[in-house]
């Protein structure tokens, strides 16, 4: 019996689970989508597209277990096996690439920051969001995931479907491209 | 023991010599990441303070990438996208119809 048609919950409790549970984290899930795809009517419309789908599967939903992880999942998805193709901006960089550089063990030592607290505190919020934003997708997804949205690695590596070392790994090499990125910024705008 | 706590425990070892000093700060701050993330269990985190405590190079490694963490994550919470108006009903009525 697949999913959808595995009948749990009666109409009503369909539509308790989606309200109470779903749609509390509507402003988070557009504020990820937001930043996947840097497009407001974009990151609309993979919001609604994760919520049919969440509506549509909502019987595979265990109540009371964690729907915030299990929306981002779905979204996650979904911007990677259909929303990308069709995205306005196509994916200018080949993240497979990306990826197998900075997993590789050697990496650390090709990336040194020497940024500091006060460096970070004289920048103003959007030239911070402007240099999560220039990360590839899956190093801003970790950090999105983390740090704003305060997913823990174990809900982290079943929202990327990727092993809770990997998820280690990934976030660490992530805030030290940031860091980086951030570096550069303040050298560049004079920042001591 | 999970993969985790193991791979704390032995990325601990190498972050310092015989004489216990400080020797590898890159391999530290991956220790200091897990701390700071809340993902040290409770013998690797007793472990580290323990060291923080003892140890000023240490310490001081640990109170900058603090610091940068903190402020990172406080400025990006304060640039949230807002979310256009309309989107929740939105939602509401393309499930009901």
């Amino acid at each position: 019996m697949s999913e959808e048609s595995a009948k749990k919950y009666t109409e009503k409790e369909q539509n308790e689970v989606f309200d109470g549970e779903f749609m509390p984290h509507v402003d988070s899930m557009y504020s990820f989508a937001y930043r996947l795809t840097f497009d407001e009517d974009d990151a609309k419309d993979l919001v609604q597209d994760t919520y049919l789908k969440a509506f549509r599967f909502i019987n595979s939903f265990e109540r009371g277990t964690n729907a915030k992880a299990w929306l981002f999942r779905i979204l996650k998805n979904s911007f990677i096996n259909e929303f990308r193709k069709k995205s306005k901006q196509p994916a200018k960089v080949d993240y497979n690439e990306i990826e197998s550089y900075y997993n590789s063990d050697d990496v650390d030592s090709n990336i040194t920051t020497d940024l500091r607290v006060e460096t970070v505190q004289h920048m103003i919020g959007d030239e911070i969001s402007g240099a999560l934003n220039a990360l590839p997708v899956d190093f801003r997804t970790v950090i999105i995931l983390s740090d704003l949205e305060g997913f823990t690695y174990e809900e982290m590596a079943k929202i990327l479907d990727i092993p809770i070392g990997t998820v280690r790994s990934r976030l660490h090499r992530a805030r030290n491209m940031l860091k980086e990125k951030l570096e550069g910024y303040a050298k560049e705008m004079g920042y001591k | 023991m999970s993969d985790i706590s193991h791979w704390f425990e032995e990325t601990f070892k190498d972050c310092y010599c015989a004489e216990n000093n400080l020797v590898d700060r890159a391999k530290f701050k991956e220790l200091v990441q897990l701390v700071l993330d809340d993902e040290a269990d409770e013998k690797s985190r007793a472990l580290f303070e323990e060291k923080i405590r003892t140890c000023i190079s240490s310490n001081s490694c640990f109170e900058d990438e603090k610091g940068i963490l903190n402020a990172i994550r406080t400025k990006l919470a304060d640039c949230k996208s807002e979310m256009p108006s309309g989107l929740a009903q939105s939602i509401k009525n393309s499930i009901s119809s």
